[in-house]
């Protein structure tokens, strides 16, 4: 078990000293798919946009709700979302499809992991252009409590690092866990306030959200981005799924990772 | 000083069908207790690709892998490049290795030329003044000329190739594991690259190498291990060996 989990460790720092690679990897990633088009990497933002101004303009007629919270928030909980999700998608075709790659070099697992959450956060890096012009717009105002983000960067991070690690080796040897994934991230979805306002539901008394760790990843980047502190809750409920995560995943990964050549 | 140590090396390769790939019939399979488990519908095979094994190889060693087809060579050769992880036994491997066995690892279709080269220099692990002579080298060698501008997904099998190949050999590893010889595009091109092959072989401080062709195996190695079934039958010098894996190819 304890060398298991120091060979786990062994392969998570060898992938981040490979670096160069994962970004290289993450940089080609978003060309390759944008590579033929005129506007490049910003039909991401443009589609990005579309969707938020739509869903906007009619979801804050829907809730009943002002349109000038309801846009920028969404602007925020979208742009967010956006990476948690493709984050976790992603990740259980990180190791499949880079069976050629594994199959002839011998790479730390944990570098197509990184490649993910890299490809996925220079993506966002497009999208976050949106929010700026909705603020200005809509004349929100960003405060100090923006510093904030850096915590929950962090953490968001941390979290979806081990969820990817672990999603990824299971993928690669039981090949329905990617579709069941996807389902449940669809469901996720709905239980998280991504479209609508977390206040809404806690009015009335439901308390889905609060125990929903992604409800509580999307807190700790969402609101210093909206000018407030996340909760304590939030805060410390994301910290600790970060380090048992972080535990349990090691002798996890130890054990099996070398083996995914095996199973590609 | 390089050296490549396996000690009573066994891999076994599960062979999956499609329920032995899914959770669902994972779990289902524990709910029985296994009881209902029919024989007949084995979900994992197991191979047993290479048995107990032990191998000492040296600097300067030349060595030939022979065997009939699913002797275990390839499986060999990448415990050797540390691709496969022993299921049971140790591998110890000391040294740069380079696994010329696919040439085309890591190439993106969509990049141009320059691109590949310089995402294989990083995958290498070089650094940027190392990556821009590896980028001239590789100019010089396939004379692809302005063509490296192009994405290599228009390319002609014969340019692919070349430049497959100028890169994967561009760089002076310590051990060299080959699968077969590589056939490189024209006459005259195809005489450059065995030259080319050659000088990094010599350079080399080992070489191991799965291949049938008699000629190359006299004329490169100093010795042969004979594998059949994934176990060891002989090692020796190479004109004894063939001789007698000639008469019989799988024994045992």
């Amino acid at each position: 078990m304890l060398e298991a989990s120091w060979r786990g460790l062994a392969d998570v720092l060898a992938g981040l000293s490979s670096w160069r690679t994962w970004k290289m990897l993450a940089w080609n990633d978003v060309r390759r798919r944008y590579r033929r088009s005129g506007l490049g990497q910003f039909w991401l933002t443009l589609s990005m946009a579309a969707t938020i101004g739509g869903l906007g303009l009619v979801y804050s007629r829907l809730f009943g709700v002002n349109v000038s919270t309801y846009l920028p928030y969404i602007a925020v909980t979208f742009v967010i979302w956006g990476v948690i999700s493709t984050v976790v998608i992603d990740s259980c075709n990180a190791l499949i499809e880079n069976e050629q790659l594994l199959r002839h070099v011998s790479l730390p697992r944990s570098l197509f992991i990184y490649r993910v959450i890299a490809r996925n956060l220079i993506i966002a890096a497009h999208n976050v252009l949106i929010i700026p012009i909705v603020f200005v717009w809509f004349g929100v105002g960003v405060n100090v409590n923006i510093l904030w983000i850096v915590v929950g960067l962090i953490l968001l991070a941390a979290n979806a690092f081990w969820i990817g690690y672990f999603l990824s080796i299971m993928c690669a040897r039981f090949r329905d866990v990617p579709q069941i994934v996807t389902s449940v991230m669809q469901v996720v979805f709905f239980i998280t306030p991504v479209m609508y306002l977390p206040d809404q539901l806690a009015r009335r008394g439901f308390a889905v959200i609060k125990w929903n760790p992604f409800a509580n990843l999307l807190e700790v980047v969402r609101d210093p981005l909206l000018g407030s502190a996340p909760s304590a809750w939030a805060l410390g409920s994301c910290a600790v799924m970060a380090v048992v995560g972080l535990a349990v995943v090691m002798p996890f990964a130890g054990r099996y990772a070398p083996r995914v050549v095996y199973w590609l | 000083m390089p050296s490549i140590r396996l000690k009573d090396v066994c891999v076994d390769l599960p062979i999956y069908n499609s329920s032995g790939r899914s959770l669902k019939s994972a779990l289902l399979a524990q709910a029985v207790g296994g009881r209902v488990a029919d024989d007949r519908d084995r979900s994992v095979v197991v191979i047993s690709a290479l048995n107990h094994v032990t191998l000492n190889l040296e600097h300067g060693s030349r060595v030939a892998i022979i065997g009939s087809n699913g002797a275990g060579k390839t499986t060999l050769l990448r415990v050797m490049a540390k691709i496969y992880p022993p299921t049971h036994g140790a591998v110890d491997v000391i040294g740069r290795i380079s696994s010329l066995t696919d040439l085309n690892v890591g190439m993106d279709g969509e990049a141009t030329g320059y691109e590949n080269v310089r995402m294989r220099g990083i995958l290498l692990g070089l650094t940027s003044p190392q990556i821009s002579r590896l980028m001239d080298d590789v100019t010089e060698f396939t004379e692809l000329g302005d063509y490296l501008k192009l994405p290599i997904r228009c390319y002609s099998q014969g340019m692919m190739l070349r430049l497959a190949f100028g890169i994967s050999t561009a760089i002076q590893p310590e051990i060299i594991l080959l699968d077969e010889i590589i056939g490189v595009g024209d006459q005259a091109f195809a005489a450059r690259a065995r030259e080319r092959l050659h000088v990094l072989i010599d350079a080399a401080s080992i070489l191991v190498l799965a291949t049938h062709d008699t000629n190359i195996i006299t004329q490169l190695c100093s010795s042969a291990i004979w594998l059949s079934h994934g176990r060891v039958v002989d090692i020796g010098p190479p004109a004894e060996i063939l001789e007698r894996y000639a008469k019989n190819p799988t024994p045992g």
